[in-house]
């Protein structure tokens, strides 16, 4: 299982680059990022290496942020993976992938996710 | 201070003599009011009590503006020693002009207001309210010290020193718009500090920009032990007309010196106690510059009902708006005090709000900008979906018309440190 940051931000021109910039200038760096959206707002949702650092700074930026637990798998795995979770009822609220090679899923619940995917052979990754 | 704890009586008695005594006051000094009552075919001498009052027109904004400045002065300009100006953004500013005695029961006034909150000479008030052509820094300065507390005469912005200022002097009572009061609370957390626990702050007394039961609830909950409510204007001396005493139902408002009316803002009407509507004062005390029937333009609802305290001075609601801030829309009575009550009850958003007007066509349309809270937990886009909905929902049972909520990000808004601007009113009309 992985944290997830979810940002609150305004959908307009710059607010997003000022998030990576804050990120950014604290040397935290972003691994995976999906963007939800509606009217004139949204919620950004980032992996971050350093997720406790990032927390503080953009707490300190006064922006909404808190954290989630996600599950991260290989690309692979993905539609295995997805039939599993069907099978078992969990379900999957959104999903973004990360550079290419793997895929973030929140699910309704982590932990019988984790282990519905483990019996199938799947391994939840690690950042 | 002299007693003020007079029966309902003893109270109606004095406002009677002291009515009979202003009436022929400006009669025989003040070319307005003198040529007021022949204009109207009044005889001052006819007015003998509180019930005459309705025969004698009202005095307004506009009296004062097209007299600027000293045109409503009744005494002497020689025994005038202060004068106090309010903003003009529509204008002229507005000019009073106090003689020796007015400031001195403006004092008097003042220092009761703090003494029936619980204030006691032991306490040490920090004045942050403006000091200078504004009212309200003098005026409770003056009362503090008259009641014999310590001041502190911080007087507005600065916030890291007033903070400073709160902890290393013991500050116990603070004086201040309620959005100060927020704001203060909000810098001190930034600060590290927790108000409630860092600071000792018992009385607030808080002014000048309407407030509601939900504001008391959080200015309590995160900053004072006790918030009370107080009211006044320059054109009535300033704060001190009106405050509420420790049971907090209602402010009472000084009936030996102002006599206090409730009429229909549309029809002139004078309404009966227990209904909404503009509030009228007579100063009976005032000397320099005193006010028949001044139409404040503050709505609320008076309450002559005996209060627990045991004062008998009788109570007006707080304030519920302003007759001109009042906003129309489509028709429809808008006071920005209704939106701050639903944000107020609203978990994940800070009670902060800008209230934005236009036109589309010849639909006017409302929209209200609201922050989402720092610590609203959520991922999820239906969250805030369904927050924004709730909103729109209680806004349209509240307000009777829809209103386009807007989720803004935390402390995006701005922030005042006198009185809120919250309103843009981009129609034109």
């Amino acid at each position: 299982m992985i944290k997830q940051l979810s940002v609150f931000l305004e959908n307009r021109p710059g607010r997003l680059a000022n998030l990576l910039n804050i990120l950014e200038s604290h040397n935290i760096k972003v691994l995976a990022m999906g963007i939800a959206e509606a009217g004139n707002y949204g919620i950004v949702r980032l992996i971050v290496d350093r997720k406790g650092e990032a927390l503080e700074v953009l707490r300190g930026a006064n922006m909404a942020v808190n954290e989630t637990n996600v599950i991260a798998i290989n690309l692979n795995d993905l539609s295995s993976a997805v039939r599993t979770l069907g099978d078992a009822n969990i379900n999957i609220d959104y999903a973004y992938t990360m550079d290419c090679q793997r895929v973030i899923l929140k699910v309704n619940n982590e932990v019988e996710a984790i282990k519905a995917l483990s019996g199938a052979g799947i391994k939840a990754l690690e950042v | 201070m002299c007693t003020y704890k007079l029966s309902k009586s003893e109270l109606v008695e004095l406002q009677n003599k002291r009515l009979r005594w202003l009436v022929k006051y400006v009669f025989d000094r003040s070319p307005f009011y003198r040529r007021r009552f022949i204009e109207n075919g009044i005889d001052p001498e006819s007015i003998r009590t509180k019930e005459d009052l309705r025969r004698i027109p009202f005095t307004t904004k506009t009296d004062l503006r097209d007299n600027y400045p000293l045109g409503l002065v009744s005494s002497d300009l020689s025994q005038i020693v202060r004068f106090h100006a309010s903003s003009g953004t529509t204008g002229n500013p507005t000019v009073v002009a106090y003689t020796k005695q007015d400031v001195e029961s403006w004092a008097e006034l003042n220092a009761r207001c703090l003494e029936i909150a619980g204030v006691t000479p032991k306490d040490v008030v920090q004045v942050s309210y403006g000091y200078g052509l504004f009212t309200g820094g003098l005026g409770l300065h003056y009362g503090a010290e008259r009641l014999g507390a310590k001041v502190i005469p911080a007087s507005t912005g600065n916030t890291k020193r007033q903070l400073k200022l709160m902890k290393d002097l013991g500050t116990t009572v603070i004086c201040c718009t309620p959005s100060y009061g927020l704001f203060l609370a909000e810098s001190a957390r930034d600060e590290g500090l927790d108000p409630k626990r860092d600071l000792k702050l018992r009385v607030g007394v808080f002014g000048a920009e309407p407030w509601s039961e939900n504001t008391r609830r959080r200015l309590e909950e995160q900053f004072v032990e006790s918030a009370h409510d107080i009211y006044g204007m320059s054109e009535l001396n300033g704060p001190g007309v009106a405050m509420e005493c420790v049971m907090k139902d209602g402010l009472h408002v000084w009936e030996d010196h102002y006599i206090v009316e409730i009429i229909d803002p549309n029809t002139g009407e004078v309404l009966e106690p227990g209904e909404k509507g503009e509030m009228v004062v007579t100063t009976i005390m005032k000397e320099g510059m005193p006010l028949l029937r001044y139409r404040t333009r503050d709505i609320t609802i008076l309450d002559d009902e005996p209060c627990e305290c045991g004062l008998s001075h009788a109570r007006i609601k707080r304030i519920l708006g302003r007759t001109d801030d009042m906003l129309k829309i489509r028709g429809i009575c808008v006071f920005p005090s209704q939106v701050e009550e639903i944000l107020m009850k609203t978990e994940g958003v800070s009670p902060h709000y800008q209230l934005i007007v236009d036109r589309e066509g010849v639909m006017d349309r409302l929209m209200v900008r609201v922050e989402v809270s720092e610590d609203f937990k959520t991922d999820r886009l239906t969250d805030l979906v369904n927050l924004q909905q709730k909103l729109e929902e209680e806004l349209k049972d509240t307000l009777s018309i829809h209103a386009v909520v807007e989720l803004v990000e935390p402390k995006k808004l701005p922030r005042s440190e006198g009185k809120a601007q919250r309103i843009i009113d981009m129609r034109k009309i």
